[in-house]
């Protein structure tokens, strides 16, 4: 127990960090001109001077505007205690009107201990809401509403949200940008550093360190890792990677290795298309190559019987091994539907039975061509097939 | 006659002890002072008389009145169940669920048996394993994908067994839409099961995914308390067992499903940022679907989950498979070397392959006549030899259940073969229609083939309104490219599908070949009693619009929409040619007259 216990501590440690926003976002928004630091200062001065503010927090997702705003909303519930009610809603789930004020009643009825009827109607929640509000502003308490996934709220008020948004954001709009480089680095160094107190025995801790320094350095690390980042900088990506990377850890010597972040990429980045043709069987690369070929012909109409008889023509002009019933190439041609390499162009389900829907496919050539050049005992005729079109 | 027994009752009764008016007893109290005369049965059959009608103590036989009353009827077990103790407080004993019903259960198994169980997919073991991490160890949602048949699920479960963590496991074909998932996702967590007493009903009403978080939230801190103070329990007792954690999984099977839904709801994203909603780190997520990551577009982004890829399983994957749970390994194994490359390359998946392989194997041990003995090279070859002819046409049979038991099948073959051994192309070709329907429905399945297979046309020519074929010979001697632009011209017919045709040329048709068939053969349907059409015109009309409407509901015939000129509803026929030629044989109708051919 005694030995293995803080090689296993140091890997729930480094994993619990990344699943928990604020260790992350803390200390990038240490700086005094950070976004923390101004969405702090604007909350707080609408507090202290009570006033009515209103501010929009833009960024892709993933980039921290939660995060952020929990750890400011948290530091100020401890500095002005009992003067802080906060309400949360989001676009996702209340993008209706009345769900949106049952959920205003009810987060107001719990901070409050009041007794909270799901039965009240839209009336009487609005009536309350309001009551409620001008209660608190007798008593000076600051409500802080946040709407979460605000575009989703904005979808029906489209128009009429524009001019409002320009108008009162106008000058209280903070941007979360995706990190640089150097801040992504500095984020990976914090999360994977082991804290050098008495929780982790010290020269474990110390050589934890320096490898991970070592693995940072590395010039393989650097150029997979800004490849990477290239695809989308955003932190909640990289605490993705990260998140695999560390669980690859060995647990025996306790150390992370390059080997784990290798892993870790190679596992994250997939190109799906391409499993997915290694998983078909020869009959369906047969159906897929038809189908490429009746495209090259500009054949307007692309259904089974058309492939069927494709098939049949490539079968009698090459003599291929390959030549089973109809039967067999409808169940064929229904795995390519279920593994979405194909599917029907028509939207109505019910019109006409499997065999006379149009289909289309949803790979392009150059990946078919990849496909079939990485799949293992591919028939030659298929290559031949697919380069005589060109 | 009821008097006489009393009195014979009576009389009985007076030999032993002063007759007693029995007061009315509830079963419980029969039943203690039953307890020393076990009684095994109390019947009424018959007359009753004293010798052969058992008594007993206590019953309510004699009311105040003093006309007899017949004895409770009862069955033996019934009866001898209630000479026991405690019968009145047994109620049906399903206990309520606990926190433990949220573990997969069963015996521990540890990680060799659960990798050699699965052949094939250790890494993926191993790596969802690695992602889950430790015990207590928070965990970013999962995406588990691969083809159907790849052992997802069951690894999954197997996977929690072996970790022994709870988990709550909710599979979204069976539940179908959003609401039945919620509500079934709280009925777990709550530990909630539907049973009489509550009516049914489902622990909370839950339609909307805002009150689904709020409910969840709640469920879930629960859980975790009572998984927190189990876990307490275990570490004071210092038990070396490991416990169970504070963690609870959430898995999501079929999660490909869900696109399908409703196209304009959010239930995708919903999903997918449920761990963010939620913002509890106690809580793992895991989706299980069949197809990739790539192919969920959503109006709304969402955080993407840790893929975790199962491919298909390799020929020596297979080859492990399907040797397990075989009596004679090395039979078995000879027979996968002969028989698996080639079906592979037609499909991979297992549940295809396995029920081909279990005739195909039969068919490989015909020679033999001692099934356990391992094959030597020398009869490896007989067996290979044996079974090559047949392998092509089993290729052509692979994806084909026989819906009778295959003995019956057999011997049904057997004896048609060895009866007209010319016919058997023929009768192998065109065999019975398979299911009953009545002589109107078929006309009109056939008079709907017609009218989709054959042009408009071609109607006047091919149907006499007097009835009967219309002898005039088609075939004129036509050009060469004439016949060509036919040929492709029907060819393209064909490969288009069927054509549609309004309600009133199906009912054209139908008449007419409707009366073709009565007028010969109407002594016949005499005798057969009245398997013909019934009644007048006004009779067969509502009749056949019945059989329509039910034929449409069986996809027979598909409704389509209406036609844009004139603005009625149009059909089109959906049976294959092989399937009308069955119903026009059935009939003895000459479906190839009437078709349209080159």
């Amino acid at each position: 127990m005694g030995r293995e216990s803080h090689k296993m501590k140091a890997l729930s440690l480094l994993r619990s960090r990344i699943c928990d926003p604020k260790f992350v976002f803390k200390p990038l928004h240490d700086s005094p001109d950070s976004n923390y630091s101004k969405l702090k200062f604007m909350i707080s001065s609408s507090i202290t001077e009570a006033c009515n503010n209103s501010i929009l927090l833009l960024g892709p997702r993933g980039s921290g505007k939660s995060a952020v705003l929990e750890l400011v909303v948290g530091d100020l519930l401890v500095e002005y205690p009992d003067m802080i009610s906060v309400i949360k809603l989001s676009g996702l789930l209340h993008s209706d009107d009345n769900c949106a004020l049952k959920e205003v009643a009810r987060q107001l009825c719990m901070e409050h201990q009041l007794q909270f009827s799901k039965a009240a109607s839209f009336d009487d929640n609005s009536q309350f809401m309001v009551a409620m509000l001008k209660e608190c502003g007798l008593a000076h308490k600051t409500i802080v509403f946040i709407l979460d996934e605000f575009d989703q709220f904005a979808q029906d008020a489209d128009q009429l949200l524009e001019k409002r948004v320009r108008s009162r954001f106008s000058h209280r709009k903070l941007l979360f940008l995706p990190p640089s480089t150097e801040d992504s680095k500095r984020i990976l160094e914090q999360v994977l550093s082991l804290p050098v107190d008495s929780s982790f025995p010290h020269d474990y801790a110390v050589e934890f360190n320096r490898k991970v320094q070592d693995i940072l350095e590395d010039r393989r690390f650097k150029e997979t890792f800004n490849k990477y980042l290239n695809l989308d900088s955003s932190i909640k990506h990289l605490l993705r990677f990260l998140f695999c990377a560390v669980s690859c850890m060995d647990v025996q010597t306790g150390f992370l290795t390059y080997e784990n972040f290798e892993t870790a990429f190679s596992s994250i980045l997939r190109q799906p298309k391409l499993e997915c043709l290694k998983n078909c069987s020869i009959l369906e690369l047969y159906i897929l190559v038809c189908m490429k070929r009746l495209e090259v012909k500009e054949q307007t109409l692309c259904n089974f019987n058309s492939i069927m008889k494709e098939y049949k023509n490539v079968h009698d002009s090459f003599q291929t091994s390959d030549y089973y019933a109809r039967n067999v190439c409808l169940r064929a041609f229904e795995h390519l539907i279920n593994r979405e390499l194909i599917c029907f162009t028509d939207s109505r389900g019910y019109g006409s039975s499997v065999e006379f829907r149009p289909v289309k496919l949803l790979i392009s050539s150059a990946e078919l061509h990849q496909g079939l050049k990485a799949y293992h005992s591919c028939p030659a005729i298929l290559h031949k097939l697919m380069d005589r079109e060109g | 006659m009821m008097r006489s027994k009393t009195s014979s009752v009576a009389d009985y009764m007076d030999k032993e002890q002063t007759p007693k008016i029995t007061r009315r007893t509830t079963r419980s109290l029969a039943s203690a002072t039953t307890l020393d005369n076990p009684v095994t049965e109390v019947t009424n059959f018959g007359p009753p008389s004293a010798a052969n009608h058992p008594m007993v103590e206590g019953d309510p036989e004699v009311d105040k009145e003093g006309t007899p009353q017949i004895p409770r009827r009862t069955t033996r077990s019934f009866a001898s169940a209630f000479n026991s103790d405690n019968i009145a407080t047994k109620v049906t004993s399903i206990d309520p669920p606990t926190i433990n019903d949220l573990l997969v259960g069963g015996d521990p198994i540890s990680l060799d048996d659960l990798i050699s169980a699965f052949p094939g997919r250790r890494s993926q073991i191993v790596e969802l394993m690695r992602l889950l991490g430790p015990l207590n160890s928070p965990t970013l949602p999962l995406f588990v994908y691969g083809g159907p048949s790849t052992g997802k699920t069951s690894i999954i479960l197997q996977l929690f067994r072996h970790l022994n963590r709870p988990l709550v496991y909710s599979s979204c074909s069976t539940c179908y839409n959003q609401r039945i998932l919620f509500e079934s996702i709280l009925n777990s967590l709550f530990l909630h099961r539907k049973s009489a007493a509550n009516g049914y009903s489902n622990a909370k009403r839950c339609d909307r995914p805002s009150d689904f978080v709020n409910f969840l939230r709640d469920a879930l801190a629960n859980v975790i308390n009572n998984l927190k103070s189990n876990s307490e329990k275990l570490t004071s007792n210092k038990m070396a067992a490991r416990g169970t954690g504070n963690m609870i999984y959430l898995v999501f099977d079929n999660f490909h499903l869900v696109r399908e839904w409703d196209k304009s709801s959010t239930i995708v994203p919903f999903l997918f940022n449920l761990y963010d909603l939620l913002n509890m780190p106690e809580v793992g997520l895991i989706f299980i679907s069949s197809t990739s990551p790539d192919t969920y577009y959503a109006n709304m982004g969402y955080v993407e989950p840790v893929p975790v890829f199962f491919p298909d399983y390799t020929e020596v994957d297979l080859h492990q498979i399907f040797l397990r749970n075989q009596a004679n390994q090395k039979l078995y194994s000879s027979f996968l070397d002969v028989v698996l490359r080639p079906f592979c390359r037609v499909t991979r998946q297992v549940d295809e392959l396995f029920t081909a392989f279990k005739s195909l194997f039969e068919k490989y041990c015909e020679p033999l006549s001692d099934h356990s003995v391992a094959p030597s090279e020398d009869m490896k070859r007989r067996l290979f030899s044996h079974l090559k002819p047949h392998i092509g046409s089993y290729l052509n049979e692979i994806f084909k259940i026989s819906s009778l038991p295959s003995l019956e099948v057999e011997i049904h073959k057997e004896t048609k073969r060895k009866g007209n051994p010319k016919k058997l192309e023929r009768s192998e070709e065109i065999e019975e229609l398979e299911f009953h329907m009545s002589t109107c429905a078929k006309y009109l399945l056939i008079s709907a083939f017609l009218a989709s297979r054959n042009p408009v046309t071609l109607d006047d020519s091919l149907f006499d309104p007097t009835g009967g074929l219309n002898n005039r010979k088609r075939k004129r001697k036509t050009s060469a490219k004439a016949q060509e632009q036919k040929q492709s011209a029907e060819e393209e017919l064909v490969t288009k599908g069927p054509g549609t045709f309004p309600l009133e040329r199906l009912l054209a048709i139908f008449q007419c070949i409707v009366s073709v068939a009565e007028d010969p053969s109407d002594e016949e349907e005499q005798r057969n009693g009245g398997l013909g059409i019934e009644g007048g015109k006004g009779g067969l009309m509502s009749d056949v619009l019945l059989q329509l409407s039910s034929l449409c509901n069986a996809n027979f015939i598909i409704k389509g929409g209406s036609c844009p000129i004139e603005g009625s509803t149009r059909y089109r026929s959906a049976i294959s040619e092989g399937l009308a030629l069955k119903v026009a044989r059935s009939l003895k109708f000459p479906l190839s007259k009437y078709l349209y051919r080159r």
